[in-house]
């Protein structure tokens, strides 16, 4: 009798726990988001964006290069918050489960959000969400990674340009004949595929590359080499590597010079630790071309949100042109003293990102 | 009569506490959101948690056998991808998909039983293999994202069709034909051979037959809710299906079914799956930052398995 009375208490206890937890959260939540209240009064004054409450969904916030994109991303939110366009701002991670987005989008939803800024961790399964997000009356600017929805606007990179960039360099520095290994991302991934279906045509043109082997891997440097260390002891003769990925191109680029090994060309991504290798083998005579996911597609399509809710006609599909890194402007790009796993970029001009948002 | 209701909530302690915990997320979350007890809120949120119930409902089944599946996941998607890539047209069309979608989620679970069964490995090792297997199937068929659900499904699933909220009306379904099954000779046989498998068989059942059967309605579990997964979201996504495995562990365990099987309640398991799903929405909710989310989401359910087992061991003992 009385254990199940002790039992009752701290039953009793935790419900009430539970209660004062939950309550404490929405405080601070409440000094948190500030005026957000008041926000985005967009018949009375349309030509300039006041008080936005802005969110962002994405599906991975741990990788470094989010992490890079969130600081880019926030550096921007104090200069919108100080000029009065945004009054807050909230970062929700979906840490890989596509569900948990949706959920996430229908909460912002809920609680009526004027901006949703998306990073989609697939290119199909949002869209209803995303949709029922534009009828409700708010702005979604998807970026990075995209949905296939016309509805949302759409600030991305062609992927398939991507991968026919580095594979057409690749077969003019092969003089358009060798054995390769390609190195992708993960199977069934919209990025990877595409990178690779660009890369696939220009392949096709020249009948004389062998593509000996096709390695999917993640984006990471461990699964990476591993995965070439397989393909690579199969066929140690290749004559050059095409990789849709900065870490890609590091395991591969670290497997040769650890097995001292000659120095195939290897394409790569503005991955740190890929141009410190890159850069200290250039004068072993190793070459590589390299581009980038711009951690500044955030900062366009914050901006493109607060110039849609000010009333300018921002273009649906705004492609962001690929930086080209090569040999030769390698040294403006590579960070020595910055660690391997971050992603050099520089910041675009504010006038590029006004013509890209249609100001 | 008072008599029967102190029995009835003694051989339910363990659901109580959980149904305790339901009604203070579901107070909370009214505090955030109004409009839950609205038809359109009950329809949305049927929609987004469904996956998950029927996912852990087919991770209970397995577990009442004693085993585990970590293919679930790679089923859902399987099936998720199969049904979307028919691309059908009309109501008869949809029917046929989903009729198909269904027979390869349940060829799917049958073939897992069938290794367990008959090769004798554990159900860990199988299913882990079984689920590159099956991942690897449903890369076969859909590649990248795709495939298509008619417009007009995808609206009445998600919007409430004539009001009526059919991913709420699909989980009762799903929920009555398990109660009826359980009540049959297959269903016993299902905790028999979980609780004691070398006593069933003593007794006469066929073992390797119930297991074979269990882990082919498990399969139908996962396919339903890849449908439902489907439907929801108008396409298919190849790995979409990934942290099912895990979260439908995670919910039948909060539900109170046992790791060495034979014990547990599917009601249990609905609980649990709808408490997890509560809590991260209200966690979205509260707008604290997304890493505190994750360990919040951790702690409450490691407090809530070890309150559940504090309060519920007069049970056992």
């Amino acid at each position: 009798m009385n254990a199940r009375f002790v039992r009752g208490v701290v039953a009793m206890a935790a419900s009430v726990c539970t209660l004062a937890g939950l309550a404490a959260c929405n405080v601070e939540s409440d000094s948190g988001s500030g005026t957000a209240s008041s926000g985005g009064d967009k018949s009375a004054s349309p030509a300039q964006a006041k008080d936005l409450k802005v969110g962002w969904s994405t599906i991975y916030l741990t990788p470094s290069w989010m992490q890079q994109t969130l600081k880019m991303l926030e550096a921007d939110v104090d200069k919108l918050k100080s000029a009065g366009k945004v009054s807050s701002f909230k970062t929700f991670n979906a840490n890989g489960d596509t569900s948990q987005q949706i959920s996430q989008i229908r909460a912002m939803i809920q609680q009526k959000y004027d901006v949703i800024l998306v990073d989609a961790g697939s290119s199909t399964a949002l869209n209803p969400a995303l949709e029922q997000a534009v009828a409700a009356g708010i702005t979604v600017v998807a970026f990075d990674s995209l949905p296939t929805s016309t509805k949302v606007i759409r600030v991305g990179t062609d992927q398939k340009a991507w991968g026919s960039m580095m594979a057409e360099w690749l077969a003019k520095k092969l003089d358009g004949k060798g054995s390769i290994i390609a190195m992708n991302g993960p199977a069934g991934v919209a990025v990877s595929e595409d990178r690779w279906a660009g890369a696939e045509e220009v392949f096709k043109k020249y009948p004389d590359i062998k593509i000996v082997s096709n390695v999917h891997s993640e984006y990471n440097l461990a699964p990476a080499a591993q995965a070439f260390a397989s393909a690579y002891s199969a066929n140690s003769d290749i004559d050059g590597v095409f990789s849709q990925g900065g870490a890609l191109s590091a395991a591969a680029l670290q497997t040769l010079i650890k097995q001292d090994k000659k120095l195939v060309p290897i394409t790569g991504e503005n991955y740190n630790g890929f141009l410190k290798m890159w850069e200290s083998k250039k004068k072993d005579g190793f070459s590589s071309i390299a581009t980038a996911q711009p951690n500044y597609l955030a900062v366009i399509a914050m901006e493109a949100a607060v110039a849609k809710e000010e009333g300018v006609s921002v273009p649906q599909d705004i492609t962001v042109p690929l930086p080209e890194i090569t040999d030769d402007n390698l040294s403006e790009f590579v960070k020595t003293d910055q660690p391997d796993d971050s992603y050099p970029i520089n910041d675009l001009p504010q006038s590029e990102i006004d013509k890209l948002i249609g100001k | 009569m008072r008599e029967k209701l102190t029995v009835a909530a003694r051989g339910n302690t363990d659901l109580l506490g959980l149904l305790a915990l339901l009604l203070v997320l579901l107070v909370a979350y009214q505090h955030y959101d109004s409009s839950l007890l609205t038809p359109a809120s009950i329809t949305i949120l049927s929609a987004q948690f469904l996956p998950l119930i029927l996912a852990a409902a087919g991770q209970t089944t397995v577990m009442l056998l004693g085993g585990i599946d970590l293919s679930l996941g790679a089923v859902l998607g399987l099936s998720m991808a199969v049904f979307a890539i028919y691309e059908a047209q009309g109501a008869g069309g949809v029917v046929t998909a989903m009729v198909l979608a269904l027979c390869v989620a349940v060829a799917a679970g049958a073939v897992n039983g069938t290794l367990v069964a008959y090769a004798g490995l554990p159900p860990i090792v199988v299913t882990l293999a079984a689920s590159f297997l099956w991942g690897g199937v449903t890369l076969v068929v859909l590649p990248q994202p795709g495939g298509h659900v008619p417009g007009g499904l995808v609206t009445a699933y998600n919007n409430g069709w004539n009001g009526v909220a059919l991913p709420a009306v699909a989980i009762a379904g799903v929920l009555a034909v398990w109660k009826l099954l359980r009540t049959t000779r297959h269903g016993l046989a299902l905790y028999a051979v979980g609780g004691n498998e070398h006593g069933a068989y003593a007794s006469g059942l066929h073992t390797r037959g119930v297991k074979i059967a269990g882990y082919g309605l498990a399969g139908a579990f996962a396919g339903l809710a890849g449908i439902g997964l489907a439907i929801q979201t108008g396409s298919a996504d190849p790995t979409i299906g990934v942290p099912y495995t895990l979260n439908s562990i995670a919910a039948s365990v909060l539900g109170g079914i046992s790791f060495f099987g034979g014990v547990g309640r599917m009601r249990g398991t609905v609980l649990g799956a709808l408490v997890i799903g509560l809590l991260t929405n209200l966690l979205l909710f509260t707008g604290i930052s997304p890493f505190y989310q994750l360990i919040m989401q951790g702690v409450i359910l490691v407090v809530a398995l070890a309150l559940k087992t504090y309060l519920t061991r007069e049970a056992t003992v």
